[in-house]
């Protein structure tokens, strides 16, 4: 698979050099002398770790994508093997730091049509320009990378980020037209006062990565209108390569709360008990726990069970209402809430990207530990995590936590 | 407490550093806590505690300790002893 248009440009603004064919050939070149099917890839925001990446992609050795600070030994270890499936072409993880992580097995067909859809609903063209604003090991941070690539768009690699003075620069001196955001981001976005004014250029925000309070996209989408520009909220999970939705500009208003309507070539099912299902082409093979998952096929058939509650609207909007499976999100990334149970002496709930967690009749000092403690445990911002004291937990008449209870108390 | 010690203290808390973590060559390219959440924490600690709205392109100029007692500076804070 080639994600590379021969028009594309990949810039990195802070040297100046650019991604060449040659640097992809390089890349390439190494990768033939390097043993095992599986290339391990600690990816960070430079031309050469995007040109090897695309080299893998092209040779059809299958990619694992991992954080660049993370500690990778563990990855190698589990899932080192020469036995590889054919259609087999990136591999991404599903969590952060807690309980035993899986890799998501994504097929070539699957990355390139999800690539292709969202260029066609954000109608990406060679005049973009997008600039990095996440990890690229991270699905969104690639599908904004993979989809502008594939329609001979530039892509600008800026590794500070919204809070520092060169960001900023880049996106003006290089005419940025596209930025992509998690919720966190708007959140920090609202503080700096965002005008998009200051970027002439800028027609286009993205939204992913997590509910964002409808009072931002509202608030967003009107100020990107003031130029003539628009906020496309979307809906994935790395499971779907990533995207599965996004909501039409022009409907925002109208539906808001939406995620938005299934990508060209995909559509919503809701099953009898209500949790969403998405059909498409981008859908992953399945996961991988061990390497010789990696040897396996389809398990999938086009079909991803979301693990979240919603409805279809009668023109195809789709509103997500809850979560069948107990998922919180701190700053985007997703945690296992019964993971942080097990490890700590607390009940944990999702407040919305944060993680709250209530600690039974815990002193001022208590909850300052478990705080620190939580979320050195998450690799996070203590300020992703809220412990309170509570002198008793709600109860199910059948003796189990009311989540619901809690999450309505916060 | 002077003002030097509470911005001392605001940079602690916002970055998650230990209570002795010496701050007053801090910058922001060089300590890997101080990251954009613990860049939005800080600003938020830094208006409460001195009473000050920052601007956004003070916001995204304040990229070390020395720069924080600067730019409150303009605000009419003095970060003393």
């Amino acid at each position: 698979m080639n994600l590379l248009h021969p028009g594309a440009r990949v810039i990195d603004a802070a040297t100046g050099s650019t991604l060449s064919e040659a640097d992809v050939a390089a890349a390439a070149e190494a990768l033939a002398g390097e043993k095992g099917a599986v290339v391990f890839h600690p990816i960070s925001t430079t031309i050469a770790d995007i040109a090897r990446y695309l080299a893998a992609v092209r040779l059809g050795r299958p990619v694992v994508l991992l954080d660049p600070d993370g500690d990778n030994a563990h990855w190698s270890e589990r899932f080192a093997t020469d036995e590889v499936h054919p259609d087999l072409a990136l591999l991404l993880t599903t969590s952060g730091s807690t309980g035993n992580p899986k890799l998501v097995r994504l097929s070539a067909e699957a990355v390139r049509s999800n690539a292709e859809q969202i260029a066609d609903v954000l109608d990406i063209g060679p005049d973009d320009v997008a600039i990095t604003t996440l990890p690229l090991f991270y699905s969104y941070g690639m599908s904004v990378l993979n989809s502008h690539l594939v329609r001979g768009a530039t892509v600008i690699l800026e590794r500070t980020g919204i809070m520092q003075r060169d960001f900023w620069t880049a996106a003006v001196e290089h005419h940025v037209t596209s930025m992509a955001f998690v919720p966190y981001q708007y959140e920090m976005l609202r503080r700096l006062r965002f005008d998009p004014a200051k970027y002439p250029s800028l027609r286009k925000l993205t939204q992913a990565g997590g509910r964002l309070r409808t009072d931002l996209v509202t608030d967003f989408s009107e100020r990107m209108a003031t130029v003539g520009g628009s906020l496309y909220v979307m809906y994935g999970q790395t499971e779907a390569a990533p995207r599965m939705a996004t909501l039409p500009p022009a409907r925002l208003a109208e539906k808001l709360g939406s995620v938005g309507v299934a990508l060209p070539g995909g559509h919503f099912e809701i099953s009898a008990d209500g949790e969403v299902l998405y059909h498409g082409p981008n859908v992953m093979m399945g996961y991988a726990d061990t390497a010789a998952d990696l040897a396996r096929g389809d398990e999938m058939g086009g079909v991803l069970h979301t693990g979240d509650l919603g409805r279809v609207d009668d023109e195809g909007f789709l509103f997500i209402t809850g979560r069948i499976k107990r998922l919180g999100k701190v700053f985007g990334v997703r945690i296992n809430l019964d993971d942080v149970e097990k490890h700590f002496p607390v009940t944990a709930i999702d407040g919305g990207d944060k993680l709250v967690a209530f600690a039974l009749d815990a002193t001022a000092d208590e909850v300052r530990e478990l705080r620190t403690k939580i979320s050195e445990w998450l690799g996070t911002h203590s300020s992703g995590v809220v412990v309170r004291s509570i002198e008793a937990l709600p109860l199910l008449p059948n003796g189990k936590v009311d989540y619901r209870a809690l999450e309505s108390s916060l | 407490m002077s003002t030097l010690q509470q911005l001392r203290e605001a940079f602690r808390t916002a970055l998650d550093l230990p209570a002795d973590a010496p701050v007053d060559d801090l910058q922001y390219q060089d300590n890997e806590k101080w990251d954009s959440l613990a860049h939005m924490s800080l600003i938020a600690a830094l208006e409460d505690e001195f009473g000050v709205m920052i601007d956004t392109d003070d916001v995204i100029n304040l990229s070390s300790f020395q720069e924080a007692i600067k730019i409150l500076g303009k605000y009419g804070v003095d970060i003393s002893e």
